[in-house]
């Protein structure tokens, strides 16, 4: 798929349903490595990426509520909605890689890279002609001339969105319409969304929208080239950093400079999860290889319940916590498991969604 | 990863064998080389090693026939005076994840060993304990949890 300019309604529905993609592609790599380490090890770093990963989950939910608000349908059990890994995430003039893998060193810095993406100095340079990457993580842009553009990066994405929404609104309203006649009951309220990363925002018109999308891409880099975001907590990509300065942010400290107490971090006590792990890796037939297949049954399921909760029965975000733990379960005991035949590798969850034919 | 990885890989089959859940969901608890360092660490190496060796030899006489190692595990290793307690500790070491101590009897034939003590392996081990997917419920607070998931039907998870 690529994305044109946001001028029509359905266009904007495409660029949601891709914003959402999005934000949920970094929460499986997130996971993998923050259920790669070993229990009652990694503190600090347990935590960070816990952290992490419960505000990507706030953004997923945030993205669909503008969907919801502007009279689109989320759909997260739709084929291709969870990438194949490595995927890759533009950077300037470069994309990177996004795959999965155990907690480490390697692991952080693609966190880093995720959280802080480069910004683009100049309006001209928002959208960028370079070579295509398969499986990038964001649309193409389909230029007036039909040539395909880049995302400088994330950021610019996120722009585009809210641009679109400010624009088809004030187009609307010339006829006295909104573009926010998406029904209300369809928004996640803080009645079932708590706890999670921050205060979920229901989203009814211009201001609420913009608000959900300036929490979205600055809880991750900060706010202004500050260490902590416009809430007040330190941003993600600060977070991930103090694992490799090995030393905790306090107030005041400039970006860069932390000087808090020392961070601990053991990169061994990590089980040895084979990077980017597929079914094809796992003997078949074997215990291992059936229990990743039900696994990722298990976790297209999930995304189906959660779909359902954001069409208009939020109520099934409770269950859908209980999925959650019981994902994690599932994914360490694939994690403690060695793959036969290589030398000392685990085994993971691979994510790789079954065709609809074969559920 | 343990140094001796044959030993260890016997180990986990006799621990499969004696507690009825598979290898995949042993090593699945996370707690597999902790349990297996911790029998080394109250028995002593040797004591560990003929435990083991008596199980390789079952294991080879008897092949495939499920009945048969029944039958020649009970004789040559639970009805053994020194290997029967040792084997029975085992099992509650997976089931409940703690050590008890060895029976008096034992210890007045055998000899008392320093580190033969009650005590829970883990905290880990307490909740990875094979206790709970064998009667399909959750150590409490642990896991499973998530507001209101208590007022769902159990979950029996096929063993």
């Amino acid at each position: 798929m690529s994305l044109k300019r946001i001028t029509t309604l359905d266009e904007l529905h495409n660029y949601l349903h891709a914003a959402m993609q999005l934000e949920h592609a970094t929460i499986p790599p997130y996971l993998t490595a923050l259920y790669s380490i070993q229990p009652g090890t990694n503190s600090a770093a347990f935590h960070v990426l816990r952290v992490v990963v419960v505000e990507e989950m706030l953004h997923l939910t945030l993205a669909a509520n503008i969907l919801n608000a502007v009279g689109g349908a989320p759909d997260l059990a739709r084929e291709g909605f969870v990438p194949l890994y490595p995927a890759y995430l533009p950077d300037g003039e470069t994309d990177f890689e996004v795959g999965l893998q155990r907690f480490s060193r390697e692991a952080v810095e693609t966190f880093l890279r995720i959280e802080r993406p480069a910004r683009s100095s100049e309006e001209s340079q928002r959208l960028v002609r370079r070579q295509r990457v398969d499986r990038g993580l964001l649309p193409t842009f389909r230029a007036e001339d039909d040539s395909d553009l880049h995302f400088y990066s994330i950021g610019e994405f996120y722009q585009e969105i809210g641009r679109g929404l400010a624009y088809l609104q004030e187009e609307k309203a010339k006829s006295g319409e909104t573009l926010f006649s998406g029904d209300p009951a369809r928004q996640i309220t803080p009645d079932y969304y708590y706890s999670g990363g921050g205060e979920i925002i229901p989203v009814s018109n211009l201001e609420t929208a913009q608000e959900a999308i300036r929490l979205i891409s600055e809880q991750g880099e900060g706010f202004g080239k500050r260490i902590y975001d416009y809430e007040g907590e330190l941003s993600h990509y600060y977070r991930f950093q103090q694992l490799v300065l090995g030393r905790y942010y306090r107030k005041g400290d400039a970006p860069d400079h932390p000087s808090g107490g020392p961070v601990d971090v053991d990169w061994d006590a990590v089980y040895p999860v084979k990077t980017n792990a597929c079914l094809a890796d796992y003997p078949q037939p074997s215990e291992l290889h059936a229990a990743a297949v039900e696994f990722n049954a298990r976790y297209k399921d999930f995304l189906g319940r959660l779909t359902q909760a954001f069409s208009g029965r939020p109520e099934l975000l409770l269950d859908a916590v209980g999925d959650m733990f019981r994902i994690r379960e599932t994914a360490s005991q694939l994690m403690r498991n060695p793959i036969p035949g290589t030398s000392g590798l685990n085994a993971a969850p691979t994510f790789e969604m079954p065709l609809p034919t074969e559920t | 990863m343990h140094a001796d990885q044959a030993e260890f890989q016997d180990f986990l089959s006799l621990s499969s064998v004696v507690t009825g859940f598979t290898a995949f969901q042993l090593q699945g608890t996370g707690q597999a080389e902790s349990y297996f360092s911790t029998l080394i660490d109250i028995l002593g190496e040797a004591t560990v090693a003929a435990l083991l060796q008596v199980f390789r030899r079952v294991q080879r006489e008897t092949g495939e026939d499920a009945a048969a190692l029944d039958r020649l595990l009970r004789a040559a290793i639970f009805s053994d005076e020194k290997l029967g307690p040792i084997a029975r500790n085992l099992i509650k070491l997976w089931y409940v994840g703690t050590w008890y101590p060895l029976p008096a009897a034992w210890r007045e034939a055998f000899g008392e060993l320093e580190k033969d003590t009650t005590f829970v392996v883990s905290p880990a081990a307490y909740t990875e304990g094979l206790l709970w997917p064998a009667i399909g419920a959750n150590p409490a607070g642990a896991k499973g949890p998530g507001y209101g998931t208590w007022s769902a039907p159990p979950r029996i998870p096929e063993v």
